[in-house]
């Protein structure tokens, strides 16, 4: 069990586990703060340096105020945090003035700089097409996948994301986690004739036997049946299909093979009974 | 070298070894550290070798030849040194063996000629010990570097290595090893300062299954080399220092990270560890206590940020060398989320002399805030450059003057970079300074791991400021936006100032963004990559106004805004600008004031290098 | 102790509230596209409702790669956490069911969470066919 303590947010007491980072914090009592590098699935990573909140706490014998990531800063009692406090704000708008001026094209940055009253950079804009911010969440979440087929490469200012000497991922799944979850929708992806293309590689999908419909590469299936020790006859069909099929056998089960006045139920199924 | 099982073991070996020492009648060191090395001090050690093998005053008779590790006066190098006496031979050449052996190893008399000449006195010294760039300075942790060859612990061993250890590990508890360096005030010397007991308490009293104890040795400041030095020069004492500290904090297993442009370092340490481990001072059981210990090197690729604990940290695990935040610190959750102990090289260096003189001896040395020495490496225009160690407190006046020589010839002192890419520029009023932790860092500056760059009138501070930013675009990891975008943008305005390109309004913009890096940066790389441009920027805003405003660059540095002119009262019209122009830009007739034409200047200063009555100036 | 929705195909009369009323509360729209819940036709005025068994060793929280889908304590629902959902949409692949689906207006992956104890459709449901009852998840084994 974890402790409870009291901390102030913008003036205001609340009562939290010792511990619980900052931004959890705040987003559960509906406090916004600006984040782009965060994600649920993911450990939390202090990168894009937009939640930066200002707090104060007694060092030995003296208060002091400094900036904090929201997403990193554990509670711990008595701490007082300002959200929106004038340091905070300029810290922000400068954070995204110069986001802005890696991606002036980026729609997302554009929006939120203009929340915090930065309508154009005052800075030099970097040249190129695309609207990578570096925040680490594809490769991050990608290697939460297990695939771990992109990573950052080089660093300071010409560090990128990459795969493996830039050339197509040979352990890429090919399962979109990380244009999902990429704030600024900066990585490509098409999808085709059966085919889907990401980073450069494209892959096969596993089309459905029943109607061809298809939605997962045969790289994420054959990951699932082999680390997972999945059956590969869940995967034969689409949903609907399956769905179909389901119906069928319970319809079969119910109606026409009736025995006694027992409910019997699905293959596997527990929890909601079909009597 | 047989395994040793116990204390007695150790100091029986110790006396033996001494003995045999005592049969030796003289020893010629080489020093190959690496500034000696690069002026081929090898050939001088395999030189010596053979002159003494031919002279017969070898091995078999009592004469002994050990190639050392760096001595400290690079400037003078290659370094040869006969003891007894401490016969001090600068700038040796291959060719020079034949005599030292002769007349200074097989006879009793000097070399005239390569003895070290004092500027001052215009005397040649016949002891380093009477050399002031030596006199001056107190070792502490590098009191050993120069007196033994780094690749023999039996000579680590005959010059009291490994007792401390012995001391600790029977006669204290490992509370006790603690209570007496935080008695004694040590702080970290990698940079931080941070008081070493207080750090290994802490580590002590953090939750956790294991514990590991860390050497930094990523040293990767421009110009600083003293953890090198010790690394190459005595590894032994390193290694020492983290089985105290192991012992201390209750560690069974630690790394030493050690930069991969360091291949020597690497070597000696691996080579130190399985020595050491082979005579049974690591592993299982050390000297038959009951205490187990053992030490990894773990190689870096390179990287400046690596330097940082986290990102060291993560680099050791076998991740990518990026920082993560430190609300928690490391001492509580560090290496693979364990209390880790990571101290620098030189930290780890000072412990087992602690342990051996005690806090009384080591409090004697240094400030109240600071006790004890720190080493430097001395560099840029300063007349001995080269590896030193002083008591903290000492004035950077001493250290720069007295120590370092002063300038060069017609040069004046500007300022002294300390700390590092992220430290600071002091100017001269800064000068009499105590040289510690908390004094440079009020002073806009900081300690840094002890680099130290002389800067003459010739330096322009913008210019040295644009540098060290540069250094930290490159070296900034990329992680988080303020040091990767910010550090970038910081670059591009001082760039606009030292190409004529700045408005009136780019300081103004560049203190605002200095706040935000310095603020909202994950790691100390970020939080302090504003500092070279925010100290001079303090200590030399004029210069920087000069650049904006009159567009001219006052030191002569920054081409576009700089024109020469030769001053017709000084020329003496010796005609070596002439010349050294490589563009034919320079008119005049012997012993006749020369002219510059300035359509055909490049401003490359060759003819302001070479001018021997400094005549060519920057024009107004 | 949890509500367990109980699913008595015979009654169902092919009404479809239920998928209306599960889109309406999951999505805020009456579009029975979006619904969790499926109905299919067996016949006039006859329907078979399919839903999400939560099985004890539901494929789709095995498969998932970031561990967004969990057991939930106090309702033993098989639960999908949206905030950590990468859309990789192994789930819907693996389900053997076929009841994880795609939305088709925002890509969003829709799976049943029986409405945090107390699901709408069987609050919904005109014939009876979908009820809740509570007491214990019945421990179903494979036939």
């Amino acid at each position: 069990m974890s402790t409870l303590v009291k901390i102030k947010i913008d003036e205001k007491e609340y009562e939290v586990p010792r511990g619980r980072y900052l931004l959890a914090i705040c987003q559960e009592n509906g406090i916004p703060i600006p984040t782009l590098c965060h994600h649920e699935s993911v450990e939390p990573w202090g990168g894009c340096r937009l939640c930066v909140v200002e707090f104060r706490k007694k060092r030995w014998d003296s208060w002091w105020t400094e900036l904090a990531t929201a997403c990193l800063y554990p509670a711990e009692d008595g701490l007082c945090v300002w959200t929106r406090s004038e340091k905070v704000m300029k810290a922000r708008r400068t954070i995204l003035d110069l986001l802005l001026a890696r991606c002036p094209g980026s729609e997302v940055i554009t929006k939120i700089a203009a929340e915090h009253g930065v309508y154009q950079t005052s800075f030099a804009k970097r040249e190129g097409e695309d609207n990578c911010i570096l925040c680490g969440l594809c490769t991050r979440v990608c290697d939460r996948v297990g695939a771990r087929a992109i990573a950052t490469a080089l660093r300071g200012a010409l560090k990128e994301v990459s795969t493996p000497f830039g050339e197509p991922p040979p352990d890429c799944l090919g399962c979109l986690s990380c244009a999902h979850v990429c704030p600024t929708h900066t990585i490509g992806h098409t999808e085709a004739d059966g085919k889907r293309t990401v980073w450069g590689r494209t892959f096969e999908l596993v089309r459905c036997s029943g109607c061809g419909a298809a939605s997962v590469t045969r790289e994420q299936v054959e990951y699932a049946v082999r680390t997972k020790n999945l059956s590969p006859e869940y995967f034969v069909k689409c949903d609907a299909c399956k769905r179909r099929e389901s119906a069928a056998t319970f319809a079969g089960l119910l109606f026409d093979e009736r025995k006694g006045g027992e409910g019997p139920v699905g293959p596997t199924g527990s929890g909601p009974s079909h009597e | 070298m047989q395994r040793l099982t116990s204390p007695d073991a150790l100091e029986k070996l110790r006396a033996e070894l001494a003995g045999k020492r005592q049969a030796i009648k003289k020893t010629v060191f080489v020093c190959c550290g690496p500034g000696c090395l690069a002026n081929g001090s090898r050939k001088i050690a395999d030189a010596i070798g053979l002159q003494m093998e031919k002279q017969k005053v070898d091995a078999s008779v009592g004469y002994r030849r050990c190639t050392t590790g760096c001595h400290g006066f690079c400037e003078q190098g290659p370094l040869v040194i006969v003891q007894p006496g401490d016969i001090f031979y600068c700038k040796v050449k291959p060719s020079d063996a034949a005599t030292i052996v002769e007349r200074t190893v097989k006879g009793d008399e000097l070399v005239e000629r390569l003895l070290y000449l004092d500027p001052g006195t215009k005397q040649r010294c016949k002891a380093f010990t009477e050399i002031p760039f030596y006199a001056k300075q107190t070792r502490v942790a590098l009191a050993r570097i120069g007196t033994l060859d780094p690749t023999d612990l039996g000579n680590a061993i005959a010059s009291g290595g490994y007792a401390s250890l012995a001391k600790a590990l029977f006669t204290m508890k490992p509370d006790q090893v603690i209570d007496l360096v935080d008695r004694s005030g040590l702080r970290g010397k990698g940079g931080g300062g941070f008081l070493t007991g207080r750090k290994w308490r802490s580590c002590v009293k953090a939750p956790g299954d294991r514990r590991y104890v860390i050497c930094n040795g990523d040293e990767g400041d421009p110009g600083a080399f003293m953890d090198r030095a010790t690394m190459e020069g005595d590894p032994h004492c390193v290694i020492e220092g983290m089985i105290i500290g192991a012992y201390a904090v209750g560690s069974h297993e630690g790394y030493v990270y050690v930069r991969e442009e360091y291949p020597l370092a690497v070597e000696y340490m691996q080579l130190g560890v399985d020595e050491a481990r082979k005579a049974g001072l690591l592993g299982d059981n050390i000297l038959g206590s009951d205490f187990s210990f053992d030490i990894k090197i773990s190689r870096g690729g390179g990287a400046f940020v690596c330097g940082e604990s986290s990102a060291l940290m993560r680099s050791v695990e076998g991740k990518v060398g990026e920082p993560r935040a430190k609300y928690i610190h490391s001492v509580e959750r560090g290496l693979w989320d364990q209390p880790t102990v990571l101290n620098n090289v030189e930290t780890w260096a000072t412990v087992p002399v602690i342990v051996q003189k005690g806090v009384d001896w080591f409090r004697s040395m240094g400030t109240k805030g600071s006790p004890g020495t720190k080493a430097f490496s001395l560099s840029g225009q300063v007349r001995n450059t080269g590896l030193i160690e002083v008591p903290m407190g000492v004035t950077l006046r001493e250290v720069i003057f007295g120590i370092g020589g002063g300038l060069f010839k017609r040069r004046t002192f500007k300022a002294v970079q300390t700390g590092g890419p992220s430290g600071g520029c002091l100017p001269e009023d800064k000068l009499d300074l105590a040289v510690d932790f908390d004094e440079l860092t009020r002073a806009g500056s900081m300690m840094g791991s002890g680099g130290m760059i002389v800067m003459d009138d010739r330096a322009c501070m913008v210019d040295v400021a644009r540098y060290f930013t540069a250094f930290l675009v490159d070296e900034s990891c990329g992680k988080c936006v303020p040091c990767r975008e910010g550090t970038k943008q910081l670059l591009a305005l001082l760039t606009d100032i030292t190409h004529g390109n700045a408005t009136e309004d780019h300081l103004a913009r560049i203190e605002a963004l200095a706040a935000t890096i310095m603020q909202a940066s994950l790691c100390a790389l970020g939080k302090s990559a504003p500092n070279p441009v925010l100290s001079t920027l303090k200590q030399f805003r004029q210069e920087y106004l000069s650049h904006i405003e009159k567009k001219r660059c006052p030191a002569g540095v920054c081409k576009p805004l700089t024109r020469f002119v030769i001053d017709e009262e000084t020329c003496t019209g010796c005609g070596l600008c002439l010349k050294a122009c490589p563009v034919d830009a320079i008119r005049g007739e012997k012993k006749k004031p020369h002219t510059i034409e300035p359509s055909k200047c490049i401003t490359c200063a060759a003819c302001r290098e070479v001018c021997p009555v400094d005549a060519v100036e920057v024009a107004s | 102790m949890s509500n367990v929705l109980i699913v008595a195909p015979d009654r169902c009369i092919d009404c479809k509230k239920c998928e209306l009323a599960c889109s309406l509360h999951h999505a805020g729209s009456l579009d029975p596209d979006r619904g969790r819940i499926k109905v299919l036709n067996r016949g006039v005025e006859k329907g078979m409702p399919v839903v999400c068994l939560h099985c004890d060793e539901a494929a789709c929280l095995i498969v998932c790669p970031v561990g967004a889908i969990s057991r939930c304590d106090e309702t033993d629902a098989v639960v999908l956490d949206e905030t950590r959902c990468v859309r990789c949409k192994a789930c819907l692949a693996a389900c053997p069911f076929g009841n994880i689906t795609e939305d088709r207006v925002d890509g969003r992956v829709l799976k049943c969470d029986l409405c945090e104890g107390a699901p709408m459709c069987a609050v919904f449901c005109p014939s009876g066919a979908l009820v809740t009852r509570s007491g214990p998840r019945p421990l179903r084994s494979a036939p």
